[in-house]
């Protein structure tokens, strides 16, 4: 039975790191990360990756945002968030606005969101697979840009951090900050 | 049975299982209430609405709520890894949920010890850890956009937030030109619906049809226009489509249903899929030689 058990284990892949100064800030980090219902585990970095001391938490990458608000809410201070794979590219921030005429369009990295021009209100949100973003969806529609909810407030994953880019060129954009 | 698998926004909804049915706006899947809109719940409708048409069985739904935690997402991996075998779907549909992807290669594990194997396809973040465990080439369909193409392509990225920027592209032109460094890099499945200005069908790294009519520029701001796509490509493999014949339809299928609905960027995607109906009534037998059916014309 214990073979059994064993083999039915998730190995647990996260791909990101947490990178600390100091090995009890990655202990603090573990713990409140924990607590807050996030799947993470305590591994050495790999020495290409090192920034600080010895120990880093593995978490799943994709939760990035989600853990960056825990982290600042409990005062858990780290060096950075990286990929594991070292060769991975530095976060994406190309931004691209298409003109529809009545509404703006504005696609950051696999997220788009538009708005109408005159009002100001979220008309969609679309693109992302990650389930927080069905979520913003609902949270968002129908709601002018200065009244709706961040992304980066509300979401958990790297597809609101996306978002959250698009709604902030948004902003700019209805605010007159820039011309479409 | 098809089975589509996928979270909903609907954060205290616990593991639901059953066949769908629609009651008002609204999807009824044993006794939950889920809402027609961008995700999980666009998918099932317009996979829906297909099956309805062609007179097959409705499809199976797995669903949890999920707002992003994850705590739905990793009950919905475990479900499936246990239960799998025993549900033996002949299509399974993979939808949003967290990617995971120590949990996505048990899963793949199960599916693989299935005494008769599910035609699998994968859109949104189902398809992000198919890709990201390097498990992609296990997979029949995918259906990315142009930014989720150029992530396949790249062999370090592990979501779309992290990709190249040699690669990156908002572009669909380059999609044949990344698609076959995916191929090369073990990182699409055996074929590749590419979503866009041109829809692009593609297997083993070559372009087998492009659809670009009618041009319905409208559709891609409407959030689920994507998810509809990929559940009507799921029940038509379903109704036994060849999947490159599925893809193709499924293509010029939403573009026409857009183009019925006078989408604009404000549009919701539920009056898309209103459309599809009176689509395949129009147009089905004309595109697939499928004509004598019940709804048919």
């Amino acid at each position: 039975m214990a073979f059994l058990k064993k083999q039915n284990k998730v190995k647990f892949e996260g791909g990101g790191l947490v990178l600390f100064d100091e090995v009890q800030q990655a202990m603090a980090a573990e713990k409140v990360l924990k607590s807050s219902g996030y799947i993470v585990r305590l591994v050495a970095p790999p020495p290409e990756l090192r920034k600080g001391c010895d120990l880093a938490v593995e978490i799943n990458l994709v939760e990035q945002p989600g853990i960056e608000r825990v982290l600042a809410k409990n005062d858990v201070f780290y060096v950075s968030i990286d990929p594991l794979r070292i060769k991975t590219a530095p976060l994406l921030e190309v931004i691209k606005v298409t003109d529809f005429g009545e509404w703006v369009m504005v696609k950051a990295g696999n997220m788009k969101l538009t708005y109408e021009k005159s009002s100001g209100v979220i008309v969609n949100v679309s693109g992302g697979g990650c389930p927080d973003i069905p979520y913003l969806h609902a949270g968002m529609i129908d709601k002018r840009l200065d009244e709706a909810p961040r992304p980066k407030d509300l979401g958990f994953t790297l597809c609101a951090l996306n978002l959250e880019r698009a709604f902030d060129e948004c902003l700019t954009l209805h605010s007159g900050g820039k011309k479409i | 049975m098809m089975l589509i698998v996928g979270t909903v926004p609907i954060g205290d909804m616990p593991l639901t299982f059953g066949e769908v049915k629609t009651e008002g706006d609204y999807l009824l899947i044993n006794g939950q209430r889920i809402p027609i809109t961008q995700g999980t719940g666009a998918m099932v409708s317009a996979a829906l609405a297909t099956t309805s048409y062609l007179g097959l069985d409705a499809p199976h739904a797995l669903l949890a709520g999920d707002i992003g935690e994850g705590k739905g997402s990793r009950e919905l991996y475990q479900y499936l890894i246990d239960h799998i075998a025993e549900l033996s779907p002949d299509v399974l549909a993979l939808h949003y949920w967290l990617p995971d992807m120590g949990q996505t290669r048990q899963l793949c594990a199960a599916i693989d010890k299935c005494e008769q194997r599910p035609l699998l396809i994968a859109d949104a973040a189902s398809m992000y850890s198919a890709k990201a465990s390097g498990l992609a080439g296990a997979f029949d369909i995918f259906t990315p956009d142009a930014t989720e193409i150029a992530f396949l392509a790249d062999p370090e990225a592990t979501h779309p937030a992290y990709i190249a920027r040699h690669l990156f592209e908002t572009d669909i032109s380059r999609a044949p030109e990344l698609a076959k460094v995916a191929y090369e890099n073990h990182g699409a499945a055996k074929l590749l619906l590419v979503k866009g200005a041109t829809d692009y069908v593609i297997k083993d790294g070559e372009i087998l049809a492009t659809v670009t009519e009618p041009d319905v520029p409208a559709l891609e701001p409407i959030g689920g226009t994507g998810d509809t796509i990929t559940g009507v490509v799921s029940a038509l493999v379903y109704a036994e489509l060849e999947p490159h014949e599925a893809a193709i339809i499924a293509a010029r299928a939403n573009r026409m249903a857009g183009k019925h609905a006078r989408v604009t960027p404000a549009t919701k995607v539920g009056e898309v899929i209103t459309q599809f109906p009176s689509v395949f009534k129009d147009y089905l037998c004309q595109w697939s030689n499928v004509c004598c059916i019940k709804g048919g014309n």
